[in-house]
């Protein structure tokens, strides 16, 4: 066993440790009685640089660096989201950021119109403004193509009854679309009339199910760019009922946020007329 | 004699460590960099933009003018408090007053500044000892059909009553605005004010007006709870047995019965449908949450730990279950437990929790909570809202002074409470905010405690 041991640290480095000793006498000798107060001052310089430049080191970095620490409540990695998403869903309308530009919302007072001096512009020189040439063009005739007539006659396409929402420009006085942060909400109601009469109530049920819907829980990846439609009934006493997806928009995700959105109304006042109403509602995500 | 040397070796531990210091820094900084994100889920939703106009006086009778100020006053600042609206300042309105549909122009009241979504305006006239008011609503974006609303009320020729119709009208402009939630202009309430070494239970409205004095027993009162039809009040009161749970009907306006027991009862909270009153009671020596009738009647025990258990609160959606504070880990913390006494769950997780109060949809508590409790702790007593399904919560107050007693408005959009801006207790006044914490406003002054939200 010692046989497979290191050799002993001790009887290595004695011989070097018995040089080094003599060197030092050596060195203690050569430089002499008077360097050695000056060693002292030198060493003692150079620890009070080393340490100067360790404090500079470390307050350069905070200097540099002191802005990307954490904000307060955001110690754990989704802590702000869930308290937004908590407030969002206090039956509160969401708060609405103060527009700092517009004088009416702006707290601040609007600063003083800068009033600058009238100066008049000294007229040009006669040769400084340059006449273009004028540009003539062939005139370029087309000959007009002459429609050969019908052979049958054309069979009449029946006029779609239901216009596919965000896709075809069809007639829709009953709808009202909302902007969200990163998506469109739009709602139509089927009957009309209704929604003629009753605009307000079609814009209620709009702000209050765009209200619910949270976008972040559609996932980003699959979901950007793309809308899906949920249809629901509204009973006599403002219950939403019966939410089903009318057009898929092939995430999932989306689909599923649209449908939570409208299951998280509790309900949207009364009808003003009527025992039900049908309604058609779009959601589509946007790029930021 | 080893000096050069050691400074070298010396010198290379400086530099040595002054290496690992930067290693260190770096990996540091590489850290927050991959934590610095940000995230919100805020949806630029904005609030119905509603213009009040003032009605417009239809009579020559003299009181007309002061009973229309308070009735376009306070209509104002029902609309403004509701917490839905953005409300168009009275300087941007057009200079007409019109009183019916044929007179009001709804292009003027639709165009900048106005730009209005909403209109409501009237008439207000005074006939001999009546008051008659048209309150009229309109949307100001359909010009084809723009009426949505119109009421007529009449009434007794008071201030009061000019009040009473102002509520009710702007009541029924929030239902319809709202998505049917119930507007609270006509809700009140209870509270404890301090007359000199007493405390009696008074009764306001909730905009802080009509504030006047329910009892008169010239002992100590405290912790007015409502029923949830508005007919009785419980509160807990000093008397020759100790605290005692009193019972008051605001129907009779006199003391009713409820039977008296031993030792300290404290803080009762009714059942939503009214039958029963949950409170603590220490009859057995420690102070356990006890379930009676509306009588004090068929009392039956709850919790049975050592240590305080009080402040119980229903909720108010399902009535079956109860939220309370009890001590039982030393400091008290906020408990959620089955009306039966099962399924205990503690909500929070240290620090020194008071007086919950339940949202009326079942999905809140708001309760007083100092996060950091003991000597040089920082922060106070704040309020809070938890999210009871996932035990998350948000801050409301901050650097307020004490603040203590949060209780739900119905509509769950308000919570009123107790604040004392420099602690002392005598500098208790009640404020009232939404529910997230924005347009926080005095409704007394000093002298005002543990302000119980009715219920309707």
């Amino acid at each position: 066993m010692p046989s497979s041991r290191p050799a002993s640290p001790t009887s290595a480095s004695s011989p070097s440790r018995f040089r080094s000793e003599e060197a030092d006498i050596n060195s203690s000798l050569t430089f002499g009685r008077d360097g050695n107060s000056d060693r002292l001052g030198a060493n003692f310089a150079g620890s009070i640089v080393l340490h100067g430049l360790i404090a500079g080191v470390i307050l350069g970095w905070a200097f540099l660096f002191h802005t990307s620490g954490h904000n307060w409540g955001e110690n754990a990695s989704n802590a702000g989201a869930i308290q937004a998403t908590m407030v969002s869903s206090l039956p509160l309308p969401p708060t609405q950021r103060t527009l700092d530009t517009g004088v009416l919302t702006s707290e601040a007072p609007s600063p003083a119109p800068i009033v600058t001096k009238e100066r008049t512009e000294p007229p040009p020189a006669p040769n400084e403004v340059a006449i273009p040439e004028k540009i003539t063009k062939p005139i370029k005739t087309a000959d007009k193509p002459t429609p050969a007539p019908p052979k049958h006659i054309q069979p009449v396409t029946p006029p779609p009854t239901k216009a596919v929402t965000g896709e075809t420009a069809g007639v829709r006085i009953a709808q009202s679309t909302l902007e969200v942060k990163n998506g469109t909400a739009s709602v139509s109601v089927e009957d009309r009339t209704f929604g003629q009469r009753f605009a307000y109530y079609v814009n209620i049920v709009n702000s209050k199910v765009a209200q619910n819907w949270y976008t972040a829980e559609a996932d980003p990846r699959t979901s950007l760019g793309k809308s899906t439609t949920i249809i629901f009934d509204i009973n006599r006493e403002g219950v939403p009922s019966n939410a089903r997806v009318e057009t898929p928009s092939g995430s999932p995700t989306l689909d599923t946020s649209a449908m939570r959105a409208v299951q998280r109304v509790d309900g949207f006042g009364p009808l003003p007329q009527g025992d039900h109403i049908t309604v058609e509602y779009t959601f589509h995500l946007h790029p930021q | 004699m080893h000096r050069p040397n050691r400074t070298t070796s010396l010198r290379h531990a400086y530099f040595g460590f002054l290496g690992v210091l930067l290693l260190l820094l770096a990996a540091a900084s590489t850290l927050l960099a991959q934590e610095g994100f940000k995230t919100e889920t805020s949806s630029g939703v904005s609030n119905i933009r509603i213009a009040v106009a003032d009605f417009k006086p239809t009579s020559a009778d003299p009181q007309t003018a002061s009973f229309k100020q308070t009735f376009d006053s306070t209509l104002f600042a029902d609309l403004a408090n509701a917490g839905i609206f953005d409300i168009v300042s009275k300087s941007l309105l057009p200079q007409s007053t019109p009183g019916a549909p044929a007179e009001i122009k709804i292009q003027e009241w639709a165009n900048a500044p106005t730009s209005a979504a909403m209109v409501a305006f009237g008439s207000f006239n005074v006939q001999g000892n009546k008051i008659i008011c048209n309150g009229f609503l309109f949307d100001a974006k359909n010009l084809q059909y723009p009426q949505i609303l119109a009421k007529q009320y009449d009434g007794d020729a008071t201030d009061d009553m000019a009040r009473q119709i102002a509520h009710r009208f702007a009541d029924e402009i929030i239902f319809r605005l709202s998505g049917g939630s119930q507007g609270i202009a006509e809700s009140k309430i209870f509270y404890v004010k301090l007359t000199g070494a007493d405390k009696e239970i008074w009764q306001m409205d909730y905009d802080g007006a009509n504030q006047h004095a329910i009892t008169h027993l010239g002992t100590v009162s405290l912790s007015p709870r409502i029923s949830p039809d508005n007919s009785r009040l419980a509160f807990s009161s000093l008397g020759r047995e100790g605290f005692q749970i009193r019972m008051y009907s605001l129907v009779l306006n006199r003391m009713v019965n409820f039977t008296a027991t031993g030792g300290t009862n404290l803080s009762p909270a009714w059942s939503p449908n009214g039958k029963d009153i949950a409170y603590s009671s220490s009859r057995t020596g420690d102070p356990e949450i006890w379930i009676s009738d509306a009588n004090g009647g068929a009392s039956r025990r709850i919790t049975s730990f050592r240590g305080p258990d009080v402040s119980p609160v229903f909720n108010p959606r399902t009535g079956s279950q109860i939220a309370w504070i009890s001590g039982r880990t030393n400091l008290p913390q906020l408990y959620v437990m089955d009306i039966d006494g099962a399924n205990v769950q503690r909500m929070t997780d240290g620090g020194y929790a008071t007086s919950p109060s339940w949202s009326p949809n079942g999905q809140f508590l708001t309760f007083a909570w100092d996060r950091k409790y003991g000597p040089g702790a920082p922060g106070g007593q704040d309020i809070y809202v938890m999210e009871i399904a996932t035990k998350r919560w948000i801050q409301l107050t901050h650097d307020g002074g004490r603040c203590d007693f949060p209780s739900w408005s119905p509509d769950g959009r308000h919570i009123v409470y107790a604040n004392s801006p420099d602690g002392k207790a005598t500098h208790m006044k009640i404020m009232t905010m939404l529910a997230d914490g924005t347009q926080k406003h005095e409704l007394t002054g000093a002298g005002a405690d543990m302000p119980n939200w009715s219920w309707k």
